[in-house]
């Protein structure tokens, strides 16, 4: 008997979970670690502000991002602009620095399509609700980059849960069999919806999925900005040079119910829930920032301020902005209207011009 | 290409030698059709076709030795594909029709427009429509309704029904139809005339009740009851309700008949059971306009009564010059069953009847 | 002379050739041609990087095409067969069909998903299936069955050049049952429209896919015997092309329809729903069905039970003429 092959699965973290930096942490413009305090105030804000707009009757169910600010955050940072983005539902704070406007993610949970326009960033994919099914499409768009001769590559994201689907698994090994330019990053939040990872899976890490693809899988502490950004950045470049995929699982907490429609309260266990709240990414990034002098509390008060002023303007445009009208469920069916459809336009528009008279 | 390997002749034997070749490079061979006769150490045994195909090679000239596995013929297109046969036979004829002439597109409304084109009797065919992709808007069926001269209507419901039962009845029955006058000058005010035809009519359907029938398949049926058809006109056609078992109904229980007939008709509310299984139809036609007529007999009926206009006429009455009012009486029958004098008699026994 | 297999070899070498965005892939596709050999020569031709061989997952061939798509690609993904495409049903129902309209245009799956469908080729469970409707009930879907070799070349041409989702499905029965000359000239016929394959003025017969093997034979059978069919060979299931099947039922008063596929929600269903719609008055007799039953299709001893046969067409004509 001899042994064909083994593995290792890698764990990086450099900023723990009391702000204390590594040595061997690799270099972060002060500029960029601001950027990072920043979009994850923003994002943690924004978060409230959602939820806020739900309970209130503005919204519909929306998927909260509490405690889980900095995966999203590193994926924009470290992502180039014509590398196309396959996200799942949580990923706001990647989505905005990628130019989906505020408002837009507000009116896809208010139940309008025009919210996917992305009126910016042409190439994207939008929301994905069937779980894990994103995977797939991010392995064939990174098929089609690398078919054209691009340098450019696809990412995209999956919660923990998701990596149970055979979806994820099929895209890992096609990922894998065609050395496709492509990077998967877990979410690891540790909770999908009611059922906690332990009973998910009997893996000791999920990066190690990737093995059995045939590729590296890393883990990360999903809640430390300098890891993400390293990590991702080797990642993002590794495909782009050809040599291949990467698993990164991003550990992390999931500090909310997993839509505003849920109760997380009736599984979470308290004490679980406590500890994890002191070791947000936002609240390690603040500890460290003030304590290594690059902000005072006058600066994060300013930043703070700043940011829900803009939340401020894109949740006017949100509830000031233009409902759909009937025509745009046959008008952006096929390329041209067929034929079957015209007389059923006409009903509906009938109907909704009336009631809206 | 498929290649057919020597499959293994019996017992393990290890090769053959080849006898006779019945195909030869290039033919066509249908599965199971015998290829090659080959000489084992016990016997000749011929190998047949393992499937459709043509023969591009055979792997060896008679008297060679083939090893049992080893290549025995070669053949193109495998018809078989990882799983089941496909079979080859041309036989059809598939070539469509170049339709150049495509058919116009059906034309497009909601369900508000197209009741408004039948309420104003317009074809939504002769539209063109100016809504978006086309549809016919509400304005466009109004000023068509406004412009044609005529409108086309294609019969469809009753009105398609009642064209299709004339239709019947002309190519089947033989009418005859017989015309006379009822004096009602001594019936007293007020008077409800149709509850009088009907007590009229089912008193001489029990004389001669020959014209109480039903007649098909050169067999006549004649009834007991009289299920009395009303032949009531409305906007949407002519409709023939039936008083069941009229004959046995009281003047107040026919004048309810009547009306909740009518007002069913108005309401479209009837059943299709009440229309149902007439043995003899009255038409009061006369309220417009009109004295005699030759109604038209609804098959398997053979009798149908119809009543014009009553009518103030100058009579000799008992000697003498008189004005009495009168009621003209349209009888028409199915000759093919019924003979003149049933029908005189029963027409005679309407009329006394109404004039006692 | 070309079988219909060979036409959509003839379709897929044509867009290969013209359009260098046009990718063809699939399980056994590449070297080996795939199973029925649609692809055959195809990647010696063309090249690895546009024809070629995915591992062993449906949701999987399903969704990269999508990914593809996106990038302003055409992929024609095949499935090796009909019953096989079921694991992929998620990525065809729940992103191929609705990537347009949820993006508002912005991103859209001109893509084509290939299969043989149907019984009739002795070949194991599973593999004779005739589920069509399903893909036809889905909004953002269009569906194609050819019948012919010549309908198969042009009706897959247009569906690759198609700017949305085809699901383009190949009775695997009639795969070489006939040849015919195609001219190779990149002509593609319109999808959303019948094909009349017989004029008559007595009865309607309208059909798709396979079974308008059976409804030719029947429509001659019944011809020497005084009874006048035009048959009409729907082929776009959707869009489906309504105002032929009307002018004919405006012209014959009647009307079978015949499918291989189950009876219940089958395209039948449909087609009669329209008849009644918008031909109600013209009919002459109510409109009947041939269908497949409303059971799992059997093994190939007895499919031959299953699959419309000349007779019950027949039966169903004799009974629909019957009635004055």
């Amino acid at each position: 008997m001899i042994i064909k092959t083994q593995f290792q699965i890698p764990f990086y973290q450099y900023l723990n979970q009391d702000g204390e930096l590594s040595s061997s942490a690799p270099e972060l413009k002060d500029t960029d670690i601001i950027k990072y305090f920043r979009i994850m105030t923003l994002t943690n804000i924004f978060d409230k502000k959602a939820i806020a707009l739900q309970r209130t009757g503005k919204m519909g169910t929306y998927a909260p991002i509490n405690g889980q600010e900095a995966v999203g955050a590193a994926i924009g940072m470290t992502l180039d602009k014509d590398d196309v983005f396959v996200p799942y539902y949580r990923d706001y704070a990647a989505l905005y620095q990628r130019k989906v406007r505020l408002a837009d993610i507000l009116t896809f949970w208010g139940g309008d399509e025009t919210s996917m326009t992305y009126s910016f960033q042409a190439h994207d994919f939008p929301f994905c609700v069937p779980i894990a099914s994103q995977c797939l499409h991010a392995a064939g768009i990174a098929q089609a980059l690398k078919y054209k001769k691009t340098s450019n590559i696809a990412l995209c994201t999956i919660g923990d849960g998701g990596t149970s689907e055979g979806d994820f698994y099929e895209a890992l090994n096609v990922a894998g069999a065609w050395n496709l330019p492509i990077v998967f990053v877990i979410l690891n939040n540790k909770w999908a919806i009611s059922v906690p990872l332990e009973q998910q899976t009997h893996c000791e890490t999920l990066a190690q999925k990737a093995i059995a693809a045939g590729f590296q899988g890393v883990q990360v502490d999903g809640n430390d900005v300098f890891a993400l950004h390293h990590v991702l950045q080797e990642a993002i470049s590794k495909a782009r040079d050809n040599l291949g995929p990467t698993l990164i699982e991003a550990i992390t907490y999931r500090l909310s119910d997993h839509t505003t429609a849920d109760d997380a309260s009736r599984y979470q266990p308290k004490n679980q829930t406590e500890e994890a709240k002191k070791f947000t990414p936002l609240e390690r990034l603040k500890t460290y920032l003030l304590q290594e002098n690059i902000l005072t509390n006058n600066d994060i008060n300013q930043i703070t301020n700043d940011c829900t002023q803009e939340i401020e303007e894109q949740v006017n445009l949100y509830l000031g902005r233009k409902l759909p009208t009937i025509e745009q469920a046959f008008d952006f069916h096929f390329a041209t209207l067929p034929d079957y459809l015209i007389e059923q336009r006409a009903e509906a528009l009938e109907e909704f011009y009336r009631a809206n008279d | 290409m498929t290649i057919f390997y020597l499959p293994d002749l019996g017992e393990g034997l290890p090769e053959a030698e080849i006898n006779e070749w019945f195909i030869k490079e290039g033919d066509t061979v249908k599965k199971d059709q015998p290829l090659v006769a080959m000489e084992t150490a016990k016997a000749v045994v011929d190998v047949p076709a393992p499937q459709d195909g043509t023969i591009t090679k055979l792997y060896g000239q008679v008297g060679a030795i083939i090893k049992t596995g080893k290549p025995l013929v070669e053949f193109n297109h495998a018809s078989s594909s990882i799983v089941g046969q496909l079979e080859e036979h041309p036989d059809i004829a598939l070539q469509h029709i170049n339709l150049t002439n495509r058919q116009p597109e059906l034309p497009k409304a909601t369900f508000t427009v197209k009741k408004l084109a039948l309420e104003y009797n317009v074809n939504l065919n002769d539209i063109v429509g100016s809504g978006q992709f086309g549809v016919i808007t509400a304005n466009d069926v109004l000023s068509h309704a406004k412009k044609t001269d005529c409108s086309r209507e294609t019969l469809i419901g009753v009105r398609r029904q009642m064209m299709k039962t004339m239709q019947l009845s002309h190519q089947e029955i033989v009418p005859v139809s017989i015309f006379d006058e009822a004096d009602i000058n001594h019936w007293q005010k007020p008077y409800d005339i149709t509850v009088r035809l009907i007590q009229a009519i089912c008193y001489a359907c029990k004389q001669e009740p020959g014209l109480n029938a039903w007649f098909k398949h050169e067999e006549k049926q004649i009834f007991n009851h009289v299920n009395l058809g009303l032949a009531v006109d409305s906007n949407e056609g002519l409709f023939v309700p039936v008083i069941k078992n009229a004959n046995h109904l009281d003047a107040l229980r026919l004048r309810q008949a009547i009306n909740s007939s009518k007002q069913g008709v108005l309401e479209r509310s009837l059943p299709p059971e009440n229309f149902k299984d007439a043995t003899i139809i009255l038409s009061n036609f006369g309220r417009f306009a009109g004295k005699f007529a030759n109604p038209i007999i609804v098959p398997p009926m053979v009798a149908i009564i119809a009543v014009g206009r009553v009518f103030d006429a100058v009579v000799a009455y008992q000697g003498e010059i008189a004005v009495h009012t009168k009621v003209p009486i349209s009888l028409t029958f199915d000759h093919r069953p019924l003979t003149g004098g049933e029908a005189t008699r029963f027409l005679k026994a309407l009329i006394e009847h109404l004039e006692q | 002379m070309i079988n219909l297999i060979e036409a959509v070899n003839q379709a897929l070498a044509y867009e290969l050739q013209h359009d260098e965005t046009v990718i063809v892939f699939g399980e056994d596709v590449g070297l080996n041609g795939g199973v029925f050999r649609a692809t055959d020569t195809l990647q010696a031709r063309f090249g690895e990087k546009r024809v070629f061989d995915t591992p062993l997952a449906e949701s999987m061939i399903a969704g990269l095409a999508i990914g593809m798509a996106s990038q302003g690609l055409r992929p024609v993904a095949e499935f090796q067969f009909m019953g096989f495409m079921y694991p992929g049903l998620n990525q065809i129902i729940s992103h191929a069909a609705r990537f347009r309209n949820r993006t508002r245009g912005r991103i859209t799956c001109p893509l084509v998903y290939r299969a043989p469908m149907g019984g009739g080729i002795r070949a194991p469970e599973h593999h004779c299936e005739s589920t069509e409707a399903l893909f036809a009930h889905i909004p953002g879907l269009q569906v194609v069955i050819p019948s012919s070799p010549a309908r198969a070349y042009g009706l897959l041409l247009a569906a690759i050049r198609n700017p949305d989702p085809v699901i383009f499905l190949e009775p695997s029965r009639i795969y070489r049952l006939y040849r015919e000359e195609v001219a190779d000239d990149g002509q593609a016929l319109e999808l959303g429209k019948c094909f009349q394959l017989k004029s008559g003025h007595d009865i309607s017969l309208i059909s798709f896919g396979a079974s308008i093997t059976e409804t030719l034979q029947a429509a001659n059978q019944l011809h020497e015997e005084g009874i006048s069919c035009e048959v009409i060979d729907v082929a776009s299931i959707k869009p489906l092309d309504f105002a032929t099947i009307a002018h004919s039922i405006t012209k014959t008063g009647r009307c079978v329809i015949i499918h291989e596929a189950a009876k219940t929600c089958g395209m039948a269903a449909e087609i009669m729903a329209q008849i009644m719609e918008n031909c109600f008055a013209m009919l002459k007799a109510p409109v009947q069905r041939v269908t497949g039953y409303d059971t799992v299709m059997p093994y190939f001893q007895l499919e031959k039970f299953y699959i419309p046969s000349v007779t019950r067409i027949k039966s169903a004509v004799y009974y629909t003429m019957e009635i004055k």
